[in-house]
């Protein structure tokens, strides 16, 4: 059972869709992990139990400081976004692809036996098993919530979306099948094109998949249309998770709750915010209109 | 259907292919990339394409619609000329060429034939530069006296050797590789400046190429502008453009995600009070029909295949527009050298070594070393 409302944590990493000074104060207000935790424990001791994290440094942090105080978060789950791509944006450029993900694999230190792999026979990994380096990423990843109650792995948007761009559905079978044979919890899929990618994971043959993204009255960040969304949402046979639902601040906070609520399939609410009061005006909104 | 084929398939190379392979119009047949590895991984995990290292064999074989070209730059002009001989249409990431000279070669080419022609300067398709394009043109900022553009990123914070973007032989640098993009939306913006001057070139990290840029852009008009770019600016989680107009009846400071714009007197038709009006995008941006890592990215493919399919080869960032981008990234070079030689410029790195004697000076696409990159791509 997905939680019906889920924190997320965009806001702890100076993202802001709607204005790059926001983003930059964000930043700012955010730099020290005590800052974060003050937010998460504000949302924690106002009932949210569920938290969506982006495996990066900073989710890092926050998971050794969550395991440290295990006890004051004792039924705190997560649902966990991968790969961080900006880390590896930022290889790529400068390596290449493969390289990248050469230096990446290489740089976990109990890859160790990874090395053999990676050389064996004279042909390299990436020719030989494209989904086992897959698989490797996403161990090294969730290397970060060890311990932790994980309940869904997403595919973070980026990646997603490129690959439902090139078609390839090997990938997203084999990330589904992955994550529940080796870490027992559902595979999710973030995306900026909800219908699309609900159509493909159907044709994949992935069941009733779990799929979050951009749902809003604005119609902001949902591509092509906010009909097709709508018409998707009713008809498929798919579990839909609402991100973006104020859209950073363009709709009234109870007409965009209103409108997502109104959708009865939509399983859970993604929501970030960094003030005691606008956590706890959502989370009564939500339940309201719930 | 469009056939369409793909020349590099490394990070923009992908990154297009997702965004035209989900075009109805358009049918994706072959790709070519220097990388064995890469395309056997196509081939493996993408049956449908054909796969091939040799572009021109590709060109030959496919009877190709379009190309879409993700090279290092110093292999543009050859792809494109090759391209050309065939009547194929050309969309080719930016910069559009090495030197005015190769680029002027091409537009030779070109003349009398039908070809829609494209250069990768997608910042001609983020909503918010477009809408104040539109409000430029308005006349709503009266007659624009002077404007600032500025770019600054994250994307170099060390001496990277190893990539054909730290190399001067194959187009790196800030200038084509990351300066190209605000140069050509002032461009865009403004028009082509009659003058440049005060032009610097700057290294921070890099032994090989310049990391800032910053020039003044002269009109006869009695227009001027400045132009700041770094690349090497950690203050960036992402690339940031911001530009700032200032115009006789009010003035506008834009970046990708919003604008404002302070009026000296209300504008009714436009909706803009005395004061500053804030615009967000989530205002004015229309959703795309695919999105991968931005709606520019589909706008831009997008409208490459409406020229296609309308035969109208007057496109908006078509190879005569992108010609002017690199012949200002040219005067900028040579004014550089000028005003270095008069000692205007701090050249060193942050401990204080001495970095580039002499600004970074385009090197013919004919060297040796870049002949053989052009043939690895091959």
């Amino acid at each position: 059972m997905l939680d019906r409302i889920i924190f997320g944590d965009n806001q702890f990493f100076g993202i802001n869709h709607m204005s790059e000074e926001k983003a930059d104060a964000l930043m700012e207000k955010f730099r020290d992990l005590k800052a974060i935790m003050n937010v998460i424990d504000i949302a924690y001791d106002a009932g949210i139990r569920a938290f969506m994290l982006n495996t990066n440094e900073r989710a890092r942090e926050i998971c050794d400081y969550i395991r440290q105080h295990a006890d004051r978060y004792a039924d705190m789950s997560f649902y966990p976004s991968m790969p961080y791509a900006h880390k590896y944006a930022q290889i790529v450029a400068e390596k290449g692809i493969f390289g990248a993900l050469r230096e990446v694999i290489l740089a976990d230190s109990s890859a160790g036996d990874i090395l053999g792999i990676l050389k064996k026979g004279g042909m390299s990994l990436f020719e030989r098993d494209m989904m086992k380096v897959m698989q490797l990423l996403v161990d090294m990843e969730m290397k970060i919530f060890k311990g932790l109650n994980v309940k869904v792995v997403f595919l973070q948007n980026i990646v997603t979306d490129l690959l439902l761009g090139l078609g390839v559905k090997d990938v997203f079978i084999s990330f589904a099948s992955y994550i529940r044979d080796k870490y027992g919890v559902e595979p999710g899929f973030n995306s900026m094109n909800m219908p699309k990618l609900v159509d493909f994971l159907l044709e994949c043959g992935i069941d009733n998949p779990i799929v979050c993204s951009s749902i809003n009255k604005a119609g902001y960040f949902m591509n092509p249309d906010i009909k097709d969304y709508e018409r998707t949402i009713r008809e498929k046979p798919f579990r839909p998770l609402a991100m973006s639902v104020l859209a950073s601040g363009a709709i009234r906070p109870q007409d965009a709750i209103e409108y997502v609520c109104r959708q009865p399939q939509i399983q859970s609410i993604v929501f970030g915010a960094s003030s005691r009061q606008h956590i706890i005006e959502t989370k009564e909104l939500i339940e309201h209109y719930s | 259907m469009i056939k369409c084929g793909f020349i590099g398939f490394g990070r923009m190379g992908i990154t297009h292919f997702s965004i035209l392979n989900t075009h109805p119009s358009v049918d994706v047949v072959a790709v070519c990339d220097s990388s064995d590895i890469m395309m056997k991984i196509l081939k493996q995990y993408c049956t449908k394409v054909r796969t091939y290292t040799d572009y021109k064999r590709m060109m030959d074989k496919e009877k190709l619609d379009c190309v879409i070209i993700s090279t290092p730059t110093d292999s543009h002009a050859d792809v494109i000329k090759a391209a050309v001989q065939r009547n194929i249409h050309i969309f080719v990431e930016k910069p559009f060429t090495m030197t005015p000279e190769e680029g002027a070669a091409i537009l030779k080419d070109i003349e009398g034939k039908h070809l829609v022609t494209q250069v990768g300067y997608v910042n001609r398709f983020n909503e918010v530069f477009m809408e104040v394009k539109e409000l430029i043109n308005s006349g709503v900022l009266g007659d624009i006296k002077n404007f600032s553009a500025e770019m600054y990123g994250a994307t170099v914070l060390k001496d990277t050797k190893s990539s054909w973007r730290s190399k001067k032989k194959t187009g790196g640098g800030c200038m084509y590789e990351f300066a190209s993009h605000c140069i050509d939306l002032a461009i865009y913006l403004f028009g082509q400046p009659d003058k440049v001057a005060g032009s610097v070139l700057q290294s921070v990290f890099s032994s090989d190429v310049e990391d800032i840029v910053s020039s003044n852009f002269i009109y006869n008009e009695g227009r001027a502008g400045l132009i700041n770019v770094n690349w090497s600016d950690q203050a960036y989680r992402k690339p940031a453009n911001i530009v700032k107009i200032f115009g006789t009846k009010g003035k506008i400071v834009a970046d990708k995600h919003a604008y404002k714009i302070y009026m000296r007197e209300a504008d009714e038709k436009q909706g803009f009070e005395v004061g500053w009006n804030t615009r967000y995008i989530t205002d004015f941006a229309k959703s795309v029909r695919f999105y991968v890592r931005g709606n520019e990215f589909t706008r831009q493919l997008d409208y490459f295949v409406d020229c296609m399919e309308k035969s109208n080869f007057e496109n908006i960032s078509g190879f005569s527009a992108a010609q002017k981008t690199d012949v200002v990234m040219d005067e900028i070079t040579k004014d550089a050298a000028v005003t270095l030689s008069r000692g205007a410029a701090n050249n060193t790195r942050p401990d204080g070594s001495p970095l580039m004697k002499k600004p970074a000076k385009r090197s013919s696409i004919w060297s040796k070393f870049s002949r053989q990159e052009v043939e690895s791509v091959r």
